[in-house]
């Protein structure tokens, strides 16, 4: 009983410090295990990491990267010559419609941008179209003349309907753009709105998105914005009336206008003035 | 419990590392085209323009790509500092990550709203921003029994 309370004693008291020390070894080899498992998971998710981060940096970098190599100019470019008159004039190009022999032209100098040239496209424009240019009493000549302290898409817009002209849908896009001045007027970016619109009307997205993200026209749309400078256009949309060798500006840019216009042209030429 | 708790990393924290920095990509893509950097969005589902076009893309002159930038940033730094030795049972972390996943899914909801009923149009980026915000939250959820129990 003694021998077996001390047996017991002893087991008792020895075997207990082992127990222990075996629990405290198995404690510690439990938080071996788990910071190895915890080091392995944190090996996992470092790669995970770096395989989202690899795929992100490259998808954004291209796009970004692409766009940004390919520049559009969006900005007046030097067009050497323009101070001579002659070169000025073979230079700058406005886009016709209508027939040439026509006893009138109406010239438009314009800013895509400008509400009052998206008013006078969408409203008058289609009065001049039926009832002028179709009829073969006037032909229709726009010129581009981008407001660009004001209007910053202003003269890419116009290189946009350059780049349509290209595809044969000038004059589709021309509509098409003041139809949606107000959506892509106010984006950061309109390369994007433009490249949708120039799809939108049959062009080829991609020859379209090429041509606009180069400086492919801006020569053209600097020369029209130098000959209305030298024509001393004042605001856009300013309109005029040629015939009979005269030439007149509107001072109310409405279709009843431009018929009173060609009335005066046409009584002064009667009147041998 | 609180050693062999953190001998770990929470699996919670480094999933809302994981989501936080996929949507800081799909951010910088948006922010890159705010200003103008990226050309033409592409968006195969959706009208990406409609929804980047109107008045709704901004907070004042902040455009929200940026402010869904910033959020997942701050999202994946708190997370990444929350799996470190040391953090891997912090509290303020933990409070942290859930009332930012919290805020960012409840703004989330509000910019699908518009995109639903006001612009009637979608941004298939806005939607998988979206998705992943509310992920996020669902991964931030787990951090409620820390903030409840661990008081040790």
């Amino acid at each position: 009983m003694t021998a077996a309370f001390f047996g017991a004693a002893c087991t008792n008291t020895i075997g207990a410090p082992l127990a222990a020390h075996r629990g405290v070894n198995v404690s510690r080899a439990e938080d071996r295990k788990k910071a190895r498992e915890g080091g392995s998971d944190m090996t996992k998710f470092y790669l995970i990491l770096g395989v989202i981060a690899v795929v992100g940096i490259g998808a954004v970098g291209y796009s970004v990267g692409s766009n940004t190599f390919g520049t559009a100019a969006s900005e007046p470019v030097e067009v050497p010559g323009l101070d001579d008159q002659a070169t000025l004039v073979a230079m700058a190009q406005g886009v016709k419609k209508g027939d040439e022999d026509a006893p009138f032209t109406i010239i438009e100098f314009g800013d895509y941008q400008c509400p009052g040239c998206g008013e006078f496209g969408l409203s008058v424009e289609p009065q001049i179209d039926l009832l002028l240019v179709q009829t073969g009493r006037a032909q229709f000549i726009y010129y581009d003349f981008p407001l660009t302290q004001v209007h910053p898409h202003a003269f890419l817009a116009a290189r946009a309907t350059r780049c349509a002209q290209d595809g044969d849908k000038y004059w589709e896009y021309h509509t098409m753009l003041f139809r949606n001045q107000s959506s892509w007027s106010v984006q950061q970016s309109a390369i994007g709105a433009f490249v949708g619109y120039a799809e939108d009307v049959g062009l080829e997205g991609d020859a379209f998105e090429s041509c606009l993200k180069s400086d492919e026209h801006a020569d053209v749309v600097s020369a029209n914005m130098r000959l209305g400078y030298e024509l001393a256009v004042p605001s856009t949309p300013t309109i005029m009336v040629q015939g009979f060798g005269q030439l007149r500006r509107l001072r109310n840019n409405s279709y009843q206008g431009i018929e009173e216009a060609m009335a005066a042209i046409e009584a002064a030429a009667a009147a041998g003035n | 419990m609180g050693s062999a708790a953190s001998a770990t990393p929470p699996m919670n924290r480094m999933v809302i590392a994981a989501l936080a920095l996929v949507g800081i990509f799909v951010a910088l893509y948006l922010f890159a085209h705010n200003l103008g950097l990226g050309g033409p969005m592409v968006c195969g589902v959706g009208d990406c323009a409609a929804v980047q076009s109107s008045i709704y893309a901004k907070v004042g002159p902040v455009p929200v790509s940026a402010i869904g930038l910033v959020g997942y940033i701050a999202l994946l730094v708190l997370s990444f500092m929350g799996i470190q030795p040391g953090r891997r049972d912090s509290r303020a972390i933990g409070g942290l990550l859930l009332a930012g996943a919290f805020g960012g899914t409840v703004f989330s909801a509000y910019l699908t709203y518009l995109e639903a009923a006001v612009i009637h149009a979608w941004c298939q980026y806005c939607v998988i921003s979206a998705i992943l915000i509310t992920l996020i939250f669902f991964a931030a959820l787990a951090e409620v029994p820390r903030l409840r129990g661990n008081r040790s």
